[in-house]
């Protein structure tokens, strides 16, 4: 091509979000193409199971930085090309909009939705082209964003993680996830960071219960606040009495005691099955089932019979609990699927709850991708989305808009034989909440219920993808009610809106300085909020994933549930052949919300271009395991 | 008829530990099974330039159990910058054999090994060791007597290109391919109470699904490129054409004419001739010039490496669905425009 492309090839500088998947095929074609000056940014550290993928990485390098050694193996076929590495994560306030300014384009390769929007700030803050993109299994999509000219990562609503009641984790679990949901807080609560949003023990207060309202109402204040009855913690008992495993087992927590206390529910067990509670005496007294051998398919795929997940339970109790004496007073251990005690216990405790509740056991394997959020990755989607990238990049560099496209990868041809489907960029959405010029949105909540914290995580943060925000209340005197500071606001963590005089038809500034972002809060004061809901952003599209029972909105903190913002994952796209879908895939570093099924909410738009599904945000501390899966996914029309 | 799958080729059936935690994130797209069939299986790839060195990659990470790397031409300076298994100081050295190390550093589990010689210099038994055959760069006679050498022996042959900004790749994967594809199962719902329509519907289990079997027929090459455009059927289907199947047959015939693709430093003269075999092929089709206008010299030079990417990419998992018997393959050309960033799969051939 032209040697006036290739001239400015060489001399534009380029930033690469994510050394991953897609990143690793991004770095080879850039170079390959002529870019010379790239900058590449990831807090991840390579993984044995990066390997099948991320082919810039070898066996030797696991522990190791992806962005370094993404750098260094890029530099031995290509040693003349300038490049940076960050072991570092985007969302750190270095990289403030000076920082993007450098760049003439930043690419992502990201798989979490945190960091998407927040890369979407920034390049609109800096008025820098950005190009987005995201892989799942065998879909994939590439679509390029500029300020003032097409639509931002955040001109339409993307559907939120799909979490589930609490009553349903706690009392009538229907399907698998329900139980390994459990098992993930049940860890937490045992061995880790106890969550008020991730209570075990029966739920007294699940409206169900009740035959009549006002039953519900006593039963609720006879037991503490929560519904829990649970005097004590979960840890604390569990400490007394030494984690000694036949105990929890059989303890009120687990899968005796406490499922004999929802049986007492009755009303609850009239028109489901009711749940069978385990012994630990009766199992072991039973005639040991056949344990198959695994031959030759994977052990991990095996599913054990009941003798066998308790006796699993037994050995990553006594595990935990080592590793927990080990680390000392005050220690707590952080969920990750890949240490395999921790994987074991979630796997048994789910297994056995499932047996419990008479459902189907799964195999370690297929617990392990539910509670860990697995996406399937593989090179090839990954080659063809990064492929196209750069396509697309040399499009943006010329200022060539109006040839760039949103282009869908599917599994199979459409009906008018394309595998590829380019569509047209849309222009912005004028009431997008990020990028219109004076960004305004309304929530609903109740003012007396909800604290500063929450305003701050749960709508500013998780929902609102703002990284550090400043609010003041517009009351006329500018009342500082959330300091992006360190400390100078905490007193008001607690606090309840309406202390600070804040009631229905009040209005919010919210800023994030390092995304140069404003947003304008409308307060709507609500009572009839419905359980398990914190809040509701007015004029949202409503999910239309298929399990209408699901609230979309923030959890009630009472009730345990913690809400999407922690890294959750993405649901694979029903891959049809004009429905798409845009899903983030994170591991968890740590059990917070489930995610739904993998056949996820599919919804059409004008161009049948895909829909976003699910959020994930990814921790940013580098000492954390971070996300496993790197893809983003992204169905297509 | 009895579909037949063929038995898993791997010596062993067992999956060891390291290849369950390398290959983890595939194995849970494509099922243990698949794995075990690619870990069986034995690749022979010809070319590797830009487009070669992608499937090589793409193959490797899979996991296959053999590649066989084979070019006869040297590392130019030109041609190291196109791919990047090539190491810097290679320059003069057989491209096979440079690429050897870095490909073979891109997954210890698969064999790699190096073949130097001429493509058109192999006997026909060469061939009949491998399960599956991807050639590029190739002359058309030497992909036509390859492919009906092969696809009578069950092997699948594939054969790719970039020119520029386009590329293609064509299979041909026998009379009879057997497959299959994972469908959600689909289980009667339970007795309801009352028969509404509610009750009728079959309740489809999100989280079971069976396989189904097919099979499916491919054409030759030879068929494929031999499309006869004079009668009304073919002419009716003319616009739902892609272009870039005549593109395809102007560079297959410029590649035999002169013996290599059109080059950059030669692009006044190439264009020309270009021109000129698209006038002579067109015209020898019974067809107009203006399937294909001028503009398209502009955009068919030198491998673009995106482009690469891009095609490599589509046609390494194809090899990899033929090879692991799982999925529809696509059937039998799959044409990439860079400039516009559609990818179509269409069928050229008898029905």
């Amino acid at each position: 091509f032209s040697i006036l492309l290739a001239d400015s090839l060489s001399s534009c500088r380029v930033l690469v979000v994510g050394a991953g998947g897609i990143g690793c095929e991004l770095l080879k074609n850039l170079v390959l193409t002529g870019f010379k000056n790239i900058e590449v940014i990831d807090l991840d550290t390579i993984d044995v199971s990066n390997l099948n993928r991320q082919f810039l990485f070898q066996k030797k390098h696991v522990g190791k930085s992806k962005a370094q050694v993404a750098k260094e193996s890029v530099l031995r076929f290509c040693p003349s090309a300038n490049i940076t590495a960050y072991h570092d994560s985007i969302m750190n306030p270095d990289y403030n909009v000076e920082f993007f300014r450098n760049f003439q384009l930043v690419m992502n390769a990201l798989d979490n939705r945190a960091a998407r929007n927040h890369v979407n700030r920034m390049c609109l803050a800096a008025d820098i082209p950005l190009i987005e993109s995201g892989t799942a299994g065998y879909l994939g999509q590439v679509t390029v964003i500029k300020k003032g000219q097409t639509e931002c990562y955040e001109c339409q609503p993307k559907p939120t993680q799909k979490t589930f009641p609490g009553c349903t984790i706690r009392n009538t679990p229907s399907e698998p996830i329900h139980c390994i949901v459990w098992a993930k807080y049940l860890f937490n609560q045992l061995f880790g960071e106890e969550d008020a949003d991730q209570e075990v023990s029966p739920d007294t207060a699940d409206p169900e219960v009740a035959w009549n309202p006002a039953d519900a109402a006593a039963r609720a204040t006879a037991s503490n606040k929560d519904g829990d009855i649970k005097r004590v913690s979960t840890k604390e008992w569990a400490r007394s009495t030494g984690y000694d495993p036949v105990k929890l087992f059989n303890k009120v927590q687990l899968f005796k005691d406490d499922i004999m206390y929802l049986l007492t529910m009755d009303k609850l067990w009239k028109k489901r099955k009711a749940p069978l509670p385990l012994d630990w005496t009766e199992i072991h007294q039973l005639e040991s089932s056949q344990e198959e051998a695994f031959g030759t398919g994977l052990k991990d795929q095996q599913v054990l019979g009941v003798q066998g997940y308790a006796q699993l339970f037994h050995r990553s109790v006594e595990t935990l609990r080592s590793q927990l004496i080990e680390k000392g007073e005050g220690a707590e251990l952080v969920w990750d699927k890949d240490d395999p005690p921790a994987m074991d216990f979630v796997t048994a405790a789910a297994n056995l709850r499932m047996n419990v509740f008479s459902m189907n056991m799964k195999s370690r394997f297929d617990v392990k991708s539910m509670a860990g959020n697995i996406i399937p990755a593989i090179a090839t989607t990954n080659a063809v989305i990064a492929g196209l990238i750069v396509l697309e990049a040399l499009k943006t560099l010329n200022s060539d808009f109006d040839q760039c496209r949103t282009i869908f990868l599917n599994k199979q041809p459409n009906p008018r034989k394309k595998l590829l489907v380019p569509c047209a960029l849309d222009p912005p959405n004028p009431n997008c909440y990020v990028c219109a010029s004076k960004p305004e949105v309304t929530v609903k909540l109740n003012v007396h219920k909800t604290i500063v914290q929450a305003l701050q995580d749960k709508i500013l943060k998780e929902k609102f993808g703002m990284v550090a925000p400043d609010v003041q209340i517009e009351d006329g005197k500018g009342t500082i009610l959330i300091s992006s500071e360190e400390g100078e606001t905490e007193a008001n963590n607690n606090k309840f809106l309406s202390d600070f005089g804040i009631r229905n038809g009040s209005r919010l500034q919210a800023d994030d300085f390092l995304q140069d972002y404003t947003l304008l809060v409308n307060l709507i004061h609500s009572e009839e909020l419905e359980k398990d809901v914190e809040f509701e952003v007015v004029g949202d599209a409503p999910d239309k994933a298929p399990a209408p029972s699901v609230p979309e909105e923030g959890k009630n903190i009472a009730n345990g549930n913690k809400d999407s913002a922690q890294p959750s994952t993405s649901s694979k796209a029903a891959a049809e052949d004009d429905d798409v879908l845009i899903v983030d895939s994170d591991e968890e570093p740590s059990s917070s919300t489930m995610e739904a099924s993998p056949e996820s909410s599919n919804r059409k738009r004008k161009h049948h271009d895909a829909d976003t599904d699910a959020t994930a945000s990814k921790r940013k501390r580098l000492d954390q395991q971070p996300a496993d899966d790197d893809e983003d996914i992204i169905a297509l029309d | 008829l009895a579909l037949a799958l063929s038995r898993p080729r791997g010596e062993d059936n067992i999956i060891s530990e390291e290849e369950a935690a390398q290959y983890d994130r595939q194995i849970r797209l494509w099922g243990l099974d698949a794995q075990k069939r690619l870990r069986g299986s034995r690749v022979l790839l010809v070319g590797l330039r830009g487009l070669g060195a992608e499937v090589a990659k793409n193959l490797i990470l899979a996991g296959v159990k053999g590649l066989t790397l084979l070019d006869h031409e040297q590392v130019t300076e030109e041609s190291r910058r196109a791919q990047f298994l090539i190491p810097v100081d290679a320059d003069g050295q057989n491209q096979a054999q440079a690429s050897l190390e870095r490909a073979q550093l891109l997954n210890p589990m698969v064999e790699v090994k190096v073949d130097t010689d001429a493509v058109e210099s192999k006997l026909d038994d060469f061939f009949f060791r491998f399960d599956a055959v991807c050639l590029t760069r190739c002359s058309k006679d030497l992909m036509v007597r390859v492919d009906q050498l092969c696809a009578s022996r069950n092997i699948k042959v594939f054969c790719g290109d970039v020119y520029g900004y386009h590329g293609y790749m064509f299979s041909d994967l026998g009379q009879e391919h057997h497959y299959v594809e994972e469908k959600p199962k689909v289980v009667k719902g339970s007795n309801e109470a009352n028969d509404g329509p509610e009750a009728k519907k079959r309740k489809v289990d999100p989280n079971e699904t069976t396989m189904v079997k097919k099979t499916i027929s491919f054409c030759s090459l030879k068929e494929a490129l031999e499309v006869d455009w004079t009668n009304e059927k073919a002419k009716s289907s003319l616009k739902r054409t892609p272009a870039d199947y005549f593109l395809l047959q102007v560079l297959l015939k410029f590649r035999t004419d002169k013996g290599r693709d059109p080059q950059p430093d030669s692009f006044a003269e190439d264009s020309q001739l270009l021109l000129q075999i698209r006038d002579d092929v067109l015209e020898t089709m019974g067809l107009s010039s203006e399937l294909l206008p001028n503009t398209f010299v502009s955009y068919c030079f030198s491998e673009m490496a995106p482009v690469c990417a891009v095609v490599g990419g589509v046609l390494g998992q194809e090899i990899v669905k033929a090879l692991s018997q799982r999925d529809a393959p696509h059937r039998n050309f799959f044409f990439f425009d860079g400039l516009k960033g559609s990818g179509v799969v269409d069928y050229f051939g008898s029905k």
